[in-house]
């Protein structure tokens, strides 16, 4: 159902919105005799319902279409490879957020009220307020082109050192907005009453943390972590552009100035089939996170 | 704790297992070698070296859709046709080895080279060029580009809207002559035929539906591989009719990343400079600066009035615009002398262009006085002014906004900016919806027609300052038959001269390119139109 509305939005926004792709394609030289035979080759002429139709009938069946931009490529060849590279990174920046973010958060939380606890929150802060375009080429500088520490361009998978730069730009911002979730999150925790139980019960303060603590702290922290998921197949232009990433970022932003429909629908598409999928994760991640939480 | 840790590391654990089982081919996709340890050559060695870009993908590969220089720019090392430029823009037999031209300049005879060959060793024969071009004229072909280059022959516009199922002006004579008819007796129809839309393909490799991934061209590369958003290589064609070609490859990186740094890096050996390290190039202390190669670009950049809407419906209005624009202050303090001024429309290098043009030059009080003269008297009459640019963020370019200061400052007038994102920009800059617009051309031919007569012929589409003067219409109108060359030229900077004096247009610049190329790199031309430019190449003392 969502998928369905979600298309007929997205597809009437082109439909009805302004600028033409094969005028796009065709520039300053384009005749409008031209521009209506070729829309008229491709279908672009018929009537709403029965070009959105078509395209629902088709996509049921796995095809997507051509770009209109790469001329004579199907969509369902150009888009899976660079999903999968900017997945790939945006998980690297996940795995990188999540393993600062959490211990980080649990300690200014415990720490509450000391210098520690201050300088996690102001450290974080600082990283969030960085913009892409100004942290990557500091980080290139440094790290490819004075220390020659790091290749400065290109791509070699997930366990490759082309990622380290890349994964660092995307994954340090939202480290302090899961410091803060995890950070309030383990305080509200703290003051439970089962935690001062725990302590009352004589056990390691190591093993009430453990045990008690971070568990229930992480369970709204797992939710942002899960929608956050969908996010891996939407890619980052900038960041990409900049380090020679072969990932989605770039397509998007191209596509949607060059009015490739086809990518645009199928990109729209996927993003709304990975928000549903992080939801799904979401909910039944948490049936085995939290025993209260049981579904049937 | 173990129920947690279990579900989250396990779902990570199985995210990294699937991503990267599923990820394709990622081993072949670094980079170039860091630290460019490529096989060196420290003498000419033919069929050795390589050579390293970055660049963008190609939306296309097929020489019958091609409409952009990207494209085009891999279609010619690819494919080749009857005909294509030299370096002094002049059009030069390609396949063709020479022509005839009937005397009322309507019939072209070309005589092809025999033996040339496909990359796959099979012959080129004059019935390959027939079914190529008709290939472009065919209606399922798509082709957005078959009606400019090729729609003067006779019968392909009745092919391309349907009406026939072969273009009757392209005649096979024999195994090694091409006979091509036209509508009119245009001189400039030659110079469209070294532009990819009439590059000859082989009907096996399209009827297999490789063209575009395994091309069986004629051109002095191969396409070795084209991994989409990650690189092309190309390879020489060992069995090039153009003689040897030096370089063993090409590579292009195509997935972006800073090309500046990566050329200073050693990462590649070719790369352009624009505008924020050109004054560190420039500099003659900046060891750079021996690097630079400079080309013209046979562009201009301008600011169109829409000579349909008041105040622009005054030639005195428009000229007083003109008068009021200081060119030179602006390329020399905004864009540090990147661009050269325009007098005019024609760009340097481009045949028929004027060196003794009068343009109209920066003069204030010339710019006042005309204003006056004009119907409006005074800018206080004038309506609210908008100029559109394309554009999509919220930075306007420093040069618009120099632009409009001085109109300010010189005339009093206060012009509206408004910013339209491409697309939309095309659409309605084709409707005549704006007030003033900011666009460039640049050009499709080294011919004046595609400049002085698409920009400014009263019933072109490309007219889009809406300029009509019947006298400018005459002459281009004569100009497009002219059969000498010097009175062809001589009416077309006539025609020039008039049309900068109408001032439809405040011309504000031609474009350069400037490439830093390494110094092994030998042979390379920056050439201002899209030609091979990579069989001359070679690498030495590396």
């Amino acid at each position: 159902m969502l998928l369905l509305a979600v298309s007929f939005f997205t597809f009437a926004l082109g439909y009805y919105g302004p600028g033409d792709p094969v005028q796009v394609l065709m520039g300053q030289h384009s005749n409008p005799e031209v521009v209506a035979r070729i829309r008229h080759e491709r279908g672009l002429d018929r009537p709403f319902f029965e070009q959105y139709l078509r395209y629902v009938w088709r996509a049921l069946h796995g095809d997507f279409g051509e770009s209109y931009k790469f001329q004579g490529q199907s969509v369902g060849e150009l888009i899976p490879r660079k999903v999968l590279v900017s997945a790939q990174l945006g998980l690297a920046a996940l795995a990188i957020s999540i393993v600062m973010g959490i211990p980080l958060g649990l300690m200014a939380a415990v720490k509450q009220g000391t210098w520690l606890d201050t300088g996690i929150v102001s450290a974080t802060l600082l990283g969030v307020s960085s913009p892409v375009f100004v942290t990557a080429p500091a980080l290139l500088f440094l790290l490819a082109y004075k220390l020659h520490f790091l290749p400065s361009y290109g791509w070699g998978g997930l366990f490759d050192a082309h990622i380290i730069m890349p994964a660092l730009v995307l994954g340090i911002p939202p480290i302090a907005g899961l410091t803060r979730l995890m950070r309030a999150s383990t305080l509200d925790v703290i003051g439970q009453d089962y935690v001062r139980t725990a302590r009352a019960k004589g056990l390691l303060e190591r093993t009430v943390l453990s045990r008690h603590i971070a568990r229930n702290a992480i369970l709204p922290v797992f939710t942002v972590i899960g929608l956050s998921l969908a996010t891996l197949v939407e890619g980052a232009f900038i960041t990409e552009t900049f380090f020679g990433i072969p990932g989605i970022g770039r397509l998007t932003v191209d596509s949607l100035f060059a009015r490739d429909y086809p990518v645009i629908m199928a990109l729209t598409l996927l993003v709304a089939v990975a928000y549903i999928i992080a939801n799904l994760v979401v909910d039944i991640g948490y049936t085995f996170l939290d025993p209260r939480i049981r579904y049937g | 704790m173990k129920r947690v840790t279990i579900a989250i590391v396990s779902l990570i654990v199985v995210l990294v297992l699937v991503f990267s089982s599923l990820a394709p081919g990622c081993k072949g996709s670094k980079a170039g070698p860091a630290g460019g340890a490529t096989p060196a050559a420290t003498r000419v060695i033919t069929g050795a070296g390589e050579l390293t870009l970055l660049s963008d993908d190609p939306p296309t590969l097929d020489p019958a859709l091609a409409g952009d220089t990207t494209s085009a720019s891999y279609i010619v090392e690819i494919f080749s046709g009857l005909v294509t430029i030299n370096r002094e823009l002049k059009v030069v037999p390609d396949i063709a080895e020479r022509w005839d031209i009937s005397d009322d300049g309507k019939t072209y005879t070309f005589y092809l080279h025999p033996n040339v060959k496909f990359h796959d060793g099979k012959e080129v024969k004059a019935s390959d060029f027939k079914y190529s071009m008709e290939r472009a004229c065919n209606p399922s072909t798509e082709s957005i580009v078959a009606d400019t280059y090729l729609g003067d022959i006779v019968g392909a516009k009745d092919m391309l809207s349907g009406k026939a199922s072969e273009v009757r002006g392209i005649q096979v004579i024999d195994d090694t002559t091409l006979q091509i008819e036209i509508d009119a007796a245009k001189p400039y129809f030659l110079a469209k035929l070294t532009y990819p839309t009439a590059f000859v393909v082989d009907n096996a490799n399209v009827k297999s539906r490789n063209l575009t991934s395994k091309p069986n061209g004629t051109g002095p590369f191969k396409l070795k591989q084209w991994q989409r958003g990650e690189k092309i290589v190309l390879e020489a064609n060992e069995n090039y009719y153009g003689g040897v070609v030096k370089l063993k490859r090409v590579n292009f990186l195509l997935a972006g990343g800073s090309s500046m740094t990566m050329y200073e890096n050693g990462e590649v050996d070719i790369t352009g400079v624009g505008l924020t390290d050109i004054e560190r190039v420039l500099d003659p202390a900046n060891p750079l600066n021996k690097e630079l190669v400079v080309a013209s670009e046979l562009s201009v950049g301008y600011v169109g009035f829409n000579c349909t809407m008041p105040p622009f419906d005054d030639v005195k209005v428009r000229q007083a615009f003109n008068h009021a624009v200081d060119k030179e202050k602006i390329i020399e303090v905004v864009l540090k002398e990147l661009v050269d001024p325009a007098k005019g429309i024609l760009p340097p290098g481009m045949p028929g262009y004027n060196e003794g043009l009068k343009g109209l030059e920066y003069d204030p009080v010339k710019a006042k006085r005309l204003i006056a003269e004009s119907k409006y008297k005074d800018v206080a009459n004038f309506p609210a002014i908008t100029i559109s640019i394309p554009g999509t963020g919220a930075a306007v370019p420093p040069t618009s906004e120099a632009i409009i200061e001085m109109w300010k400052v010189n005339l009093g007038v206060e012009v509206k900016i408004q910013q339209v994102e491409w697309a939309t920009y095309l659409d309605d800059l084709k409707r005549h919806k704006f007030h003033m617009f900011e666009v460039g051309w640049i050009a499709d031919y080294p011919d004046p027609q595609d400049f002085l007569d698409l920009l400014f012929h009263s019933n072109s589409l490309e007219n889009n300052a809406g300029y009509s003067n019947p006298e400018v219409d005459r002459l281009l109108e004569q100009a497009r038959v002219e059969k000498d060359i010097n009175a062809r030229l001589r009416i077309y900077q006539q025609v020039e001269q008039m049309i900068v004096n109408d001032a439809p247009w405040l011309p504000l610049w031609h474009g350069k390119s400037y490439l830093l190329v390494k110094p092994y790199v030998k042979g390379f031309y920056p050439a201002p139109m899209t030609i091979p430019m990579f069989k001359d190449v070679y690498i030495e003392g590396k």
